[in-house]
């Protein structure tokens, strides 16, 4: 095995959850049947209940293109948009050296956030299980397409 | 937390697949070989993302299977210094807690990295389990393992397969992550909820 590129771009959780679902992997009793790894439904599982579930493509574009301003790490838009911080404290935690950088501006970020990037889902309750089963479905017919769209340079 | 790796790698394709158009065939079985295993260096591998070449196709003498150079992406799980993410709580014992991200288990917040100041209460009930404390301005905070808990990444490791294996000693893990939780905006989510005002005090 020959390693030609270790790092050939960074993937956002989003993208991940996206090319998962373009496989086939979903949360209902179909899953026996898609051509999905054990392993990959695992990291399907991770993703389906984190913030990415809800995203699309257009609304991390809209907030790439809104968070240039703010002159962020590509690792740290990224790091955002897989977490999905909805208050200040958290947005500390992963951008460095925040309070110099940002000051007050931090509250715009955040605000930006919620504005920009959807909530993500609170809880899937058991006896909800067929509405999250429309909400996926929804979903998937929404973006078939295969996910070998733009990834963010992570170099 | 996920990345692109490009790999090029010789491998023999048994005769058994031959039925299969030749995409197929490869793909089936670089999935058997990468999917759910760490190479050293780049992550734990989730994916193959898609095949860039296939070349070869050599019969090697006294070998029934035809040998293809195939160079190709994964999707590796690669979390970097620094980075946030959020996992659940899967064991609290003295030497400091274990998260799980349910695809994979081996992340470690030892104690130095706990906030300052933690305690730890056993549980009478359980040997060597407890729960972890901290306290903060007089109100004790508890990792109960109840909301999902983020962690910023201090170190990943690789460790060297061990040549002889002590008894009794953990199974081996050959992607360690080890975390932080020692920051605003660390711990468990209900920690922050709700923690604006206090903070801008």
């Amino acid at each position: 095995m020959k390693s030609l590129e270790a790092n050939a771009g960074a993937l956002t959780n989003f993208e991940v959850l996206n090319f998962l679902r373009s496989k086939g992997a979903a949360k209902d009793s179909t899953r026996v049947l898609a051509k999905v790894a054990p392993s990959e439904y695992k990291v399907y599982d991770y993703l389906v209940q984190s913030a990415a579930c809800k995203q699309t493509r257009e609304n991390i574009n809209e907030f790439l293109e809104r968070c240039k301003k703010y002159d962020l790490a590509k690792a740290e838009v990224l790091n955002i948009i897989n977490i999905r911080p909805s208050s200040a404290v958290e947005i500390y935690s992963i951008v460095e050296e925040c309070e110099k950088r940002f000051g007050d501006a931090v509250e715009e970020l955040v605000e930006l956030v919620e504005n920009v990037l959807p909530p993500p889902l609170i809880e899937l309750k058991p006896e909800g299980i067929d509405e999250g089963k429309e909400e996926t479905a929804n979903i998937d017919g929404g973006k078939d397409e295969p996910a070998t769209g733009e990834q963010m340079d992570g170099s | 937390m996920f990345y692109l790796s490009r790999i090029e790698h010789t491998f023999r394709v048994p005769p058994s697949l031959l039925s299969l158009p030749i995409e197929e065939a490869v793909k089936g079985e670089l999935e058997r070989l990468f999917l759910d295993k760490v190479i050293a260096n780049l992550g734990l591998c989730v994916s193959v993302y898609d095949i860039k070449s296939i070349e070869g196709g050599f019969i090697f003498p006294s070998d029934g299977a035809a040998t293809y150079t195939v160079v190709f992406r994964l999707i590796m799980f690669r979390p970097f210094v620094g980075e946030v993410i959020a996992a659940k709580l899967k064991e609290s014992n003295a030497t400091g807690l274990r998260l799980s991200l349910g695809f994979f288990d081996d992340i470690y917040i030892p104690v130095h990295l706990l906030p300052n100041p933690s305690r730890f209460k056993p549980d009478p009930n359980k040997r060597d389990k407890g729960m972890w404390e901290w306290e903060y301005g007089g109100e004790p905070y508890v990792i109960d393992g109840i909301d999902e808990i983020k962690f910023q990444v201090h170190n990943v490791s690789y460790p060297p397969i061990p040549i002889e294996k002590p008894k009794e000693a953990k199974p081996f893990a050959p992607m360690v992550i080890t975390g932080s939780i020692n920051d605003d905006g660390l711990g468990p989510i209900s920690w922050w909820v709700g923690a604006e005002q206090t903070d801008e005090s």
